[in-house]
């Protein structure tokens, strides 16, 4: 018995061959078989008019065109081959002696697009708190912020000095660290006026706020006004190179009661200072 | 318009090249072959093999019997357009950046990069179309100096050779002596591509200082100037209608390091006496790297860097287009 395997007899499938019926009316159909990429059979039908276009050209150019296929190319049939040739997406040539004007319009149209976006976008001034960037805040350079602030700052304090509003403040630092001279066991109920009487001579109980990014050109009286807005300052340490008498970029400021210091910190971090952004926090303990 | 896209190659593009009767097309790039292509359909007639570096450069003689290349691997070869059959290797001591026959046929010339010690070079050699063996010896040499020779071109009558530097000079040699006959400066930055036009009158290159110019050869005389906002790759002329096309883009090394604008990977069409730029076709996905335009005008290909080469059949709208003034 000459029984061949089953799975020899897959490779031997042939595929029928192209079939070419002349139609009534003048057309062809082209039936094809070609295996597809899962390798299954599939059966091409197609209905062509061929329609034939008489092109003269030199004899040299007939010639080539009958030129045998070489390199790479050697086995191909003929006509172009679609791993080498395709046809791409039609793509359109308006020449127009405006095309420049047209294009700059375009462009124009474009920038005008990215504005408006810009302007969507939540951009916010943190000085003026209107939509556009600190930087190019027109208030940049005249102090407004510094009134505004001290405005919220004056406010803020005589909401606080309201009784009540100290027990209030208390429960809401309850799960943070509170430095000593804030504990509510250091000075319990002591009010600003009576830590101003009697810790008045010892400057190392007061608060003290350390304020960091300021421009070498910040000058001791500078971050007294600045802070003064907020509360009663005791005293200020500006550190300055030795040699050169500019600051060094950071100051320590006493207040005489908590509130105002802790207002200070609220308000001067972020607070863009000179050109700089300044930040502000409480001054690590000895 | 729908292009025809000529996939034959797997690297970038360096030069696109028509017969001169334009129904062929030759093509090289950075991969080891070039292709020869029906102009009017895109199939690919065949390849031609041996080479073993990068193509810089192809051209063919006028009845299209012979073809030559130039690569990176040192050398140029001749070989038999119909059969893709190697005929004969130049060697050189560095890469062949440009090559082109003759208006006669009878000479090719050669550009050689300056590398290693090696000077770069203009070497033009005799060819012999009717027999199987070359000349090894160079007919004329032309060492450019001070900058290297880029590009270059035969001019009117193939008296002279035009030649393109990388400091942007031009140059017109006197091949038979081997001295320029005249220099002049013409762009800003290096010249990229240098295309005569039909009877070698007058030319036009194009430039990495993002301008394409028009000079008359027998004076090197700047006749118009086309601005473009990218520096360009290619320039050609085109034979009816009275336009040039540029192409370039950012160089490939540059498009993730500049911002998020657009590539500007188009061909442009300017108007070549009024300078003004009149279109733009849209398709590569790189910087295009040469431009060729058919001898009769009716089409043009240009070859990327995305390694495509797209063949443009005009629309009959293009052969409608006026210029008012």
């Amino acid at each position: 018995m000459s029984k061949t395997s089953w799975a020899d007899e897959v490779d031997e499938q042939v595929l029928p061959e192209r079939e070419v019926i002349s139609n009534a009316d003048g057309t062809k159909t082209i039936a094809e078989y070609r295996l597809n990429d899962d390798g299954k059979v599939v059966k091409l039908t197609r209905r062509v008019r061929e329609k034939v276009v008489q092109e003269h050209v030199n004899r040299a150019v007939a010639d080539r065109k009958k030129w045998a296929k070489f390199g790479q190319e050697e086995r191909s049939p003929a006509g172009p081959q679609q791993s080498t040739t395709t046809v791409g997406e039609a793509v359109w040539l308006k020449l127009s002696q405006y095309a420049a004007q047209q294009k700059q319009m375009e462009q124009e149209a474009m920038e005008q697009e990215k504005a408006a976006a810009i302007k969507s976008s939540r951009i916010r001034c943190r000085i003026c708190r209107q939509e556009h960037f600190t930087a190019k805040c027109p208030y940049k350079d005249t102090l407004v912020p510094l009134e505004e602030i001290t405005g919220t700052a004056a406010a803020g304090a005589s909401g606080d000095a309201a009784p009540g509003a100290a027990a209030a403040r208390a429960s809401e630092t309850k799960n943070s660290y509170v430095p000593p001279h804030l504990r509510a066991g250091g000075r319990a109920g002591a009010g600003p006026s009576s830590a101003f009487d009697s810790l008045g001579e010892r400057r190392d109980d007061l608060p003290k706020i350390r304020i960091t990014n300021l421009s070498e050109y910040t000058q001791d009286e500078d971050v007294k006004n600045l802070c003064r807005a907020f509360g009663p300052v005791s005293h200020v340490y500006l550190a300055t190179d030795r040699e050169t008498r500019m600051c060094r970029g950071f100051a320590f400021v006493t207040f005489y009661d908590t509130d105002s210091a802790k207002k200070a910190i609220e308000k001067l971090s972020g607070y863009g200072y000179d050109h700089l952004i300044l930040s502000a926090e409480w001054a690590a303990p000895r | 318009m729908r292009p025809i896209m000529l996939q034959g190659h797997t690297r970038a593009l360096t030069q696109v090249k028509y017969n001169s009767d334009g129904d062929l097309l030759l093509t090289v790039a950075k991969d080891k072959v070039a292709n020869l292509w029906y102009a009017h359909n895109g199939e690919r007639v065949g390849t031609y093999e041996g080479h073993e570096g990068a193509l810089w450069s192809i051209d063919c003689n006028k009845p299209t019997t012979l073809v030559v290349t130039g690569s990176a691997d040192n050398t140029a070869r001749l070989w038999h357009a119909e059969t893709g059959k190697q005929l004969h290797v130049w060697e050189f001591p560095t890469a062949v950046k440009r090559v082109e026959f003759s208006r006669d046929d009878r000479h090719v010339l050669m550009v050689t990069e300056e590398r290693m010690g090696h000077k770069s070079g203009i070497y033009v050699f005799a060819v012999d179309s009717g027999s199987p063996a070359q000349s090894n010896e160079p007919v004329a040499v032309i060492r450019p100096s001070p900058s290297k020779a880029t590009v270059a071109s035969w001019s009117y009558l193939d008296r002279y050779i035009v030649a393109g530097h990388e400091d942007g000079s031009l140059a017109l040699y006197d091949w038979k002596y081997e001295e320029p006959a005249m220099r002049a400066t013409a762009h800003d930055a290096g010249i990229t591509d240098i295309q005569m036009w039909k009877d070698g009158t007058y030319f036009i290159t194009s430039s990495r200082d993002k301008t394409a110019r028009l000079f008359e050869t027998s004076s090197l005389n700047p006749l118009k100037v086309y601005k473009a906002d990218t520096s360009l790759n290619s320039a050609a002329l085109t034979p009816t209608q009275e336009l040039v096309i540029l192409g370039g883009g950012q160089a490939a090394s540059e498009v993730t390091t500049t911002s998020s604008r657009q590539g500007k990977f188009e061909s442009r069409f300017y108007h070549k006496i009024f300078e003004d730029e009149v279109g733009r076709v849209k398709g590569h996905f790189g910087p295009i790297n040469t431009i060729a335009v058919q001898p009769d005008g009716k089409a043009y290909a240009s070859g990327g860097e995305d390694g495509y080469v797209r063949v443009h059949h005009f629309d009959p709208d293009y052969y409608k287009f006026k210029y008012d003034y």
